[in-house]
């Protein structure tokens, strides 16, 4: 595809393979780094990964593109450094929320660009009074059966001709998973070198606006529980921000074990964003207790891998499909169905 | 069902499949799907494969089963356990059965039986007999021309939807009567073979209506008259926009009579006020979707009744409908021949063969055509004494 696609655009989009070969390119030492010329990258990456863990929220800085750029290795090396589960997550759905507000303002060839580049989706861009682009229907089923809201149902799109049609925006927010999970896989694979002593003093500075662990959090007795619902907890404990979608999974987790929509009402009010009514709102919804809608299950593993969610555990993990399932045996052997039809 | 019916009923099946082995379809990727098939004493046997199609014919021909499956899914090794077959895809199938299709036909056709006390009355089974209370109901449900008809037309709105909305080509689309009570229409060779349960549930819920918001169809209580007539639906937009604007454009309201659809659906929703308007669009939806069984669509390990072969309640073979508005179930599936026998009916409604006229029977002895006699008998509804 002939489009300009130029430094200022690898620095807004840095996960791209693009922006990984242009960065190699300059073959950097890591022992380079500690070097007075690198300084205003790595106080950028430090900036991003506090953005992360305070605010999740990354800002966009691209006065110096190639500033920027370079601060988005660095960043992961910090956060590598750092080694909690919990805050890769973070960051790299911080990240993902920064391409998201990125993408949703640009031009629809850089999109079609970035998207077949990195994440092998091919937008079509339509001429259309409401929508803006079209994908293919499998590439959009794979990806929207992972959201809840009505509006991203297949029934509620416009569907022509084996293809769907979507607002920029839309198509966006459908890949951002994806981002997020580009940006995590690249962390898992960062080899973390000894490090110049302003990047460890940087780690160290970060691991200080980790907000402190809170005891106070004893309605519900973890040790039981599946790895992402105690994720989930944890990120309530530490008075965080929890996802859309964590906030389900912990919910219909809740309910699924019997617990009571007061009982997990009350759980939600470290979250920073508490607000008795609407916690109360969504709490009921999803017990089926509004609407006359039915009562959700718990998501599957899959499905929950797919949100970041899952942080499966080898063992105890090993035969499950749904966190419902963990510490239980499994009641039937076979889960499958295959019937038959006449 | 006595020795003795069970005997003439294999024979049947046999010669059969003794003369008709060539015309066995395999389906394609034959080697990659898992095969069943169900004995005449009801054993079920399952995780089979075979490799060529001579060998599919020599086990037909040597088996002589009752019914015979295939997976509508492609497996590394279709002979393991279900959870170690190693699932690779699996064709998108939807089934329409006349179960599923409320038709007027069935409260003269269909009959229920109580084990207990022998009463029997036409129409849906009661939950417990009216005469003793017991709860050991017999259902004969019967099928006729009228449900077959119904369910075939469910069967053309679907092709509207997989050709138009989903763009699947035809060539990749597959329609078969079951056999028994209804149609198949398969996708083979689409790139959708890869979708998981949750993907393929959102394809069923999108061919049954379900999960329509009137803001996809750019009503909201909210909208101003502008903003609605910028976002709702012309009659001939694609998906199910353009279905619903269409119905609506057709429609009679009041005295209502101007083109612009949009004016009309305003103009219909603002009369009916926003729940009722909601309803109706409920109605409507219902008239457009296709009635399927969820289950069947989503389920991606399930089998299904191999093309061609005997379905073992009819003695009807599944069979391939080369072209659907034409097809005739009681034509053009009859696979059994005239040969005369000798049987007992307990009831049976009137029904037609090949264009031969039967029944209606009670409690008789009658010599019918082997096609008729097998028919009756696979419903229950006869035996061979
Ligand atoms: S495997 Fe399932 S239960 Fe275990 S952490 Fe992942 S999502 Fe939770
Ligand atoms: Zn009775
Ligand atoms: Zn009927």
């Amino acid at each position: 595809m002939g489009i300009e696609f130029g430094l200022e655009d690898l620095a807004k989009y840095p996960f791209m393979k693009e922006a990984g070969d242009y960065v190699k390119k300059l073959s950097l030492r890591v022992e380079d780094l500690g070097q007075e010329d690198y300084r205003p990258a790595v106080e950028r990456a430090k900036q991003r990964v506090m953005e992360a863990i305070q605010k999740n929220y990354i800002s966009i800085e691209i006065s110096e593109p190639i500033v920027e750029l370079l601060s988005f290795p660095l960043a992961l090396m910090l956060v590598k450094a750092m080694n909690v589960e919990y805050i890769i997550h973070r960051y790299s759905l911080a990240e993902a929320i920064r391409a998201e507000s990125l993408l949703k303002e640009e031009k629809k060839s850089i999109i079609s660009y970035i998207f077949k580049s990195t994440f092998n989706l091919e937008p079509i861009s339509v001429k259309h009074e409401l929508f803006d682009l079209k994908i293919k229907l499998i590439e959009y089923l794979k990806r929207a059966t992972h959201f809840h809201e009505p509006e991203w149902k297949l029934i509620n799109r416009v569907v022509d001709n084996g293809f769907v049609y979507l607002k920029t925006h839309e198509l966006v927010r459908l890949i951002r998973e994806e981002i997020r999970r580009t940006i995590y896989d690249r962390m898992k694979g960062v080899s973390l070198p000894s490090m110049p002593k302003n990047l460890k003093e940087a780690v160290h500075e970060i691991s200080r606006v980790l907000p402190p662990r809170s005891d106070k959090f004893q309605r519900v007795t973890p040790d039981k529980f599946p790895p992402c619902i105690i994720y989930t907890l944890d990120l309530i404990k530490k008075g965080q921000n929890l996802s859309h979608y964590g906030r389900f999974l912990l919910t219909t987790y809740l309910l699924s074990i019997g617990k009571s929509v007061d009982d997990i009402i009350d759980i939600y009010p470290r979250s920073p964003d508490f607000n008795e009514r609407m916690t109360r709102y969504q709490v009921e919804h999803i017990a089926g207790m509004r609407g006359g809608r039915r009562r959700y299950k718990v998501p599957s593993c899959r499905t929950l891998a797919t949100h970041g969610l899952c942080f499966k555990d080898k063992i105890l993990c090993a035969k499950i499909r749904s966190p419902f399932q963990f510490g239980k045996k499994p009641l039937f052997k076979k889960k499958s169905t295959g019937q038959i039809r006449e | 069902m006595n020795e003795k019916t069970v005997a003439v009923l294999k024979q049947a099946f046999k010669e059969f499949y003794f003369k008709n082995a060539e015309k066995i379809i395999t389906p394609i990727r034959m080697k990659e799907r898992e095969f069943g098939y169900m004995s005449f004493d009801k054993v079920m046997v399952r995780h089979l494969s075979f490799q060529t199609e001579g060998d599919l014919r020599a086990f037909l021909i040597k088996e002589m089963p009752h019914s015979v499956y295939y997976s509508c899914a492609y497996y590394y090794e279709p002979t393991f356990a279900m959870d170690e077959k190693g699932w690779k895809g699996a064709d998108l199938i939807f089934d329409i059965d006349a179960d599923d299709i409320p038709t007027r036909c069935k409260e003269e056709h269909d009959h229920w039986i109580c084990k207990d006390c022998n009463f029997m009355d036409k129409g849906k089974r009661p939950d417990k007999c009216p005469k003793c209370e017991g709860m050991r109901i017999d259902e004969k449900n019967w099928v006729c021309p009228l449900c077959l008809k119904a369910t075939k037309d469910e069967a053309i709105k679907l092709m509207d939807f997989l050709l138009k909305d989903f763009g699947i080509t035809k060539e990749n689309i597959e329609v078969y009567f079951s056999g028994g009570r209804g149609y198949h229409v398969t996708v083979e060779r689409s790139a959708l073979e890869e979708l998981d349960q949750l993907a393929r549930s959102e394809i069923s819920d999108y061919v049954s209506g379900i999960g329509l918001n009137l803001e996809s169809l750019g009503i909201s209580k909210r909208a101003s008259y502008e903003k609605m007539q910028r976002m709702l639906p012309l009659a001939n937009d694609s998906g199910w926009r353009g279905r619903i604007a269409k119905f609506f454009s057709e429609m009679e309201f009041e005295c209502y009579n101007s083109n612009d659809v949009k004016d009309k659906m305003i103009y219909i929703y603002r009369k009916m006020k926003h729940k009722n308007f909601e309803n109706f669009v409920g109605e409507v939806i219902g008239k457009l979707s296709t009635k399927i069984d969820a289950m069947v669509t989503t389920d991606i390990h399930r089998i299904f009744r191999l093309p061609n072969t005997l379905h073992g309640s009819t003695g009807m073979l599944k069979r391939r409908c080369d072209d659907l508005l034409s097809f005739d179930p009681f034509i053009d599936a009859v696979a059994l021949g005239e040969e005369p026998m000798q049987i007992f009916v307990d009831h049976s409604p009137k029904f037609t063969l090949m264009g031969k006229i039967f029944g209606p029977y009670k409690s008789e002895r009658v010599k019918l055509p082997l096609m008729a006699a097998v028919y009756l008998i696979g419903k229950g509804l006869a035996e061979v004494d």
